[in-house]
């Protein structure tokens, strides 16, 4: 058997930080386990800037305003000592990337550059031109090749292993070979990013990001928070669901629909296209509902006006993405859009120090929920995340795994692992992972996506319910061992009806609304019944059973969300 | 006032053929064909997974963001390294006017299955040059109170190197890993230099030596990495600056460096290079042989053998270019 001190599943930002934490200490048997490659993690995606109140830019800045502008952010449901401790934390983590050769953009004096950023009340977003988490994620890594971290990769993890009390291991698939495995280690820390491949195809995340942390998690007893929350970004590619940055619209681009008005005047007169970005979702939804979308259910963010020179000089990146990937360039005609999830607030429930109600189970980063985000999260503040709580996850774990010996084995660990996979091999129907996954992916976009209302919610759960039936006799067809890209893909809707089925429950049972979740019979936030968590567990049934956990409220009391 | 919107979409039945091939099945790689309604905004990518998710759920190829950052799905679309998320299917199927279409793995990397390879020995390669900074200890301070400073300008010499993906397209195409499996490859030595030149590094004797264990003189400058790299990090542009710093750093008793230096040297001289005498000058004693051998050749075919340079024309004016840069030099020390 494998066997480990602490292994890290899941190779970005968050999983990165802690490998290197505990790899610079050179006493114990550290490995990352990752499904990818270690640089094709999500994180690269990232491309606006990190948030640290470095001050470099704006002197007046201080963390305590971070602070604030992230609680408020968060309409309130971020746990206020948590938040206080990423932004109190944030200048030392964003230094340690930088001694570490973080390329960051300079300003005249030499320091590290900082640009304004949504719902920040001071410039504080630390940047490499639009490429910040690309270069994160890359010294992370180098430094990691420097500090001999062990990589697993292309190994799915399939479950953990606890026995009640103290985490044991995990066990694993080797995509290469076939082979399952049980590994053996005193702390896991989950750091598998997000869930916002849920909506399938209308997200800007990954294939990857399918919630395979918070699914562990979940069937392991542990409990899943604030799951319902999973911010929208108005702007992102018809086909693809690549994001059209905010800049497109900062430098004057109008969102039309497909009778070519300029929408915006009907729900936000004064703002238009700089209006918040939950509110523009919700506006591109309510003219596609009634029918003034385009053949694809899309609107348009048009930019021809600006003319060639602008659009060549402010905006070469977005004009490369419209080529590359829609197919269309932007000089010429307008840019098919729709609103995709991107990022998920919601995740496993931990404490300030990423450890879960299992000891020796942990998580970070976008899979984890301390939780800091709430119910909205602040631009710049996911890349934020993954690097303190990456940080301090592997701080604990280090510590645990030094003060605590290995527990016994189960026995036979690897029964349950192997009996699944059988299963899928063998499957009774012709039901296939594609058609299950798009079924699930439409029914989400349409019944718990941007607009909620309680009839809607109650369809997505029973539908959500019929498609476990049907993955249940799902078979996989590819029968070779060899990177069996087949059974990944099933192993991973099996995760995501999981964490739908927790979002859509969430969603049913939360009356309100509050940041990125809209309930249409319920417009209104309120802080009377619902300024608390979301807290699902598995119930034995399968379905999940949701308890609430009041917010912890140190110093900003609740008021209204304006800009 | 407003116009209505009528996007122009295309549909175009094409015949994807693709490489096929799984070890505990097959002998030998094989192609199958596809045919795929390609429409407007299809990329190669699509393509793929809707023929994955259609036709054939067994076939097998690498993909995750889907927008070009994380370097997963690099394939050879008609025999040239793209990533298949950021290729555009239409232009390419009308293009040949044949509405069909070749993909098959990268080259150089041995093949997992189908289009999959396995590209850790292109990590291998990376990890063997210090690929990560080592702290310059006057630059970096020695508390996280601050950063250090380095200027936009200074960050500007690498930055655009930082964009690199791994993606491995440069690898796939490379002239001398073809010939030289021990050869690093263009992106390790991109990243090797990259770091060389970053003010707040302190490694760059280490990673010259390690780019010259790993071939840094085998690049043929053919500059096929240059041309597939999606990031435009332009690779040997890089292995010519390394090779640049190692003599700048005083590397003056390579092949390579040899040759470079008699390259230079020759055209003060003579206005031309000495190529009779290229070999010694190069290859030492060893020289010899090929030049003897050379001149044999030539006595066949009834030619007179000099080992003489001739002087051109032009010679006293490349010396007066090469005295002006001494000036220069001079000044700039």
């Amino acid at each position: 058997m494998l066997t480990y001190d602490v292994l890290i599943v899941g190779s970005g930002g968050a999983g990165l930080y802690a490998a290197l934490k505990s790899r610079i200490e050179e006493d114990l048997q550290v490995a990352v386990l990752t499904k990818v490659y270690p640089t094709r993690s999500h994180t690269s995606a990232a491309q606006g800037g990190v948030n640290a109140a470095l001050a470099n830019k704006d002197s007046t800045d201080t963390w305590e305003q971070h602070w604030f502008d992230t609680v408020k952010g968060s309409d309130y449901l971020a746990d206020q000592e948590a938040a206080e401790l990423m932004c109190r934390e944030a200048p030392e983590v964003i230094r340690e990337m930088e001694h570490w050769g973080c390329p960051f953009d300079r300003t005249k004096a030499g320091k590290i550059a900082q640009r304004p950023f949504g719902g920040a009340s001071k410039p504080r977003a630390c940047y490499a031109e639009d490429k910040i988490g690309h270069v994160m994620l890359h010294t992370l890594y180098e430094q990691g090749l420097r500090h001999g971290v062990n990589y697993f990769n292309e190994w799915v993890t399939l479950s953990l292993i606890h026995n009640g009390q103290r985490c044991l291991g995990v066990n694993a698939l080797n995509t290469r070979t076939g082979q399952l495995h049980t590994i053996q280690a005193k702390a896991v820390i989950l750091a598998t990013g997000g869930y916002g491949r849920v909506y399938w195809n209308r997200t800007s995340n990954a294939y990857g990001n399918t919630g395979d942390g918070a699914a562990l998690a979940y069937r392991a007893g542990l409990p899943l928070k604030d799951m319902e929350f999973v911010q929208f970004h108005p702007t992102g590619l018809r086909r693809t669901g690549i994001l059209m940055s905010e800049g497109a619209r900062g430098e004057g681009a109008y969102l039309l629909n497909a009778l070519g008005e300029r929408f915006m005047s009907r729900y936000a007169p004064d703002k238009m296209e700089l209006a918040p970005r939950d509110l523009i979702s919700r506006a591109i939804e309510t003219e596609v509902r009634e029918g003034r979308g385009g053949p694809d259910a899309e609107v348009f963010l048009d930019l021809t006006h600006l003319g060639m020179e602008r659009i060549l000089q402010r905006l070469p990146q977005i004009r490369q993405l419209c080529i590359g990937f829609e197919g269309i360039d932007p000089i010429e005609e307008p840019i098919p859009i729709k609103p995709t999830a991107h990022y998920s607030m919601g995740g496993i429930h931990t404490d300030i120090n990423g450890l879960s109600p299992i000891e020796g189970i942990y998580a970070a980063g976008e899979s984890g929920c301390v939780s800091v985000h709430g119910a909205n999260r602040l631009g710049g503040n996911s890349l934020l995340d993954i690097l303190v709580f990456g940080r301090r996850a592997g701080n604990h774990a280090l510590e645990y795994a030094r003060q605590n010996d290995f527990q016994p084995m189960i026995t036979n660990p690897l029964a349950t692992a192997e009996a699944r996979i059988q299963k899928l091999m063998d499957g009774e129907s012709q039901e296939r992972t594609a058609d299950i996954r798009r079924e699930m992916g439409n029914l989400m976009a349409e019944k718990a996506g941007i607009y909620r209302v309680a009839a809607d919610l109650k369809q997505a759960v029973a539908g959500l319910a019929e498609l476990k039936v049907r993955f249940k006799r799902l078979k996989v067809r590819d029968k070779s061992k060899i990177f069996n890209t087949e059974l990944v893909a099933a192993l991973e809707l099996e995760n995501m009806l999981d964490v739908a089925e927790v979002i859509s429950q969430g969603a049913l049972e939360r009356v309100e609304s509050r940041g990125a979740h809209y309930r249409e019979d319920f417009p209104k936030r309120d802080d009377k019944n619902w300024l608390k968590h979301t807290m699902a567990t598995k119930g034995s049934d399968d379905r999940p059973i949701l308890d609430f956990k009041p917010v912890t409220i140190s110093r900003f009391q609740p008021e209204e969300r304006t800009y | 006032m407003s116009e209505k919107i009528i996007p122009t979409r295309e549909k175009i039945l094409a015949n994807i053929r693709i490489q096929r091939f799984t070890p505990d099945k097959d002998r030998t790689p094989y192609f199958d064909n596809f045919k795929v309604e390609v429409e407007t905004g299809m990329t190669v990518l699509e393509a793929l997974r809707l023929i994955k998710n259609q036709q054939d759920s067994s076939l097998t190829f690498r993909a995750f963001c889907r927008s070009a950052i994380c370097g997963s799905c690099t394939v050879r679309v008609n025999a040239d390294p793209v990533l298949a998320c950021s290729t555009q299917l239409l232009p390419i199927i009308k293009d040949f006017g044949k509405a069909s279409v070749t993909i098959t793995p990268m080259s150089n990397l041995p093949i997992l299955r189908d289009l999959v390879v396995d590209i850790d020995p292109v990590i291998e390669k990376l990890a063997k040059m210090h690929p990560y900074l080592m702290k310059n200890k006057e630059r970096i301070p020695k508390t996280l109170e601050q950063e250090s400073l380095m200027s936009q300008k200074e960050l500007t010499q690498f930055g655009q190197l930082t964009d690199c993906i791994l993606c491995g397209a440069c690898f796939s195409t490379c002239s001398a890993v073809k010939v030289d499996k021990t050869y690093a490859g263009p992106l390790s030595f991109a990243k090797a230099y990259r770091f060389s030149i970053d003010p707040r590094d302190s490694f760059r004797g280490m990673r010259i030596q390690a780019s010259m264990d790993q071939g840094l003189w085998s690049c043929v400058q053919c500059r096929k990495c240059i041309k597939v790299c999606p990031k435009d990090i332009r690779p040997a542009d890089s292995i010519r600056d390394m090779r640049r710093i190692a003599i700048d750093d005083g590397i003056h008793d390579t092949p390579g460096s040899r040759r470079a230096k008699a390259y230079t040297d020759d055209v003060e001289k003579f206005g031309q290079v000495n190529k009779p005498m290229l070999p010694v000058i190069v290859n030492g004693t060893k020289g010899w042989a090929a030049i003897e051998a050379a001149e044999v050749g030539l006595k066949k075919h009834g030619l007179e053998v000099t080992r003489q340079v001739c002087k051109l024309p032009g010679q006293s004016g490349s010396a007066k270019v090469y005295s002006k840069i001494r000036e220069i030099e001079k000044k700039g020390k």
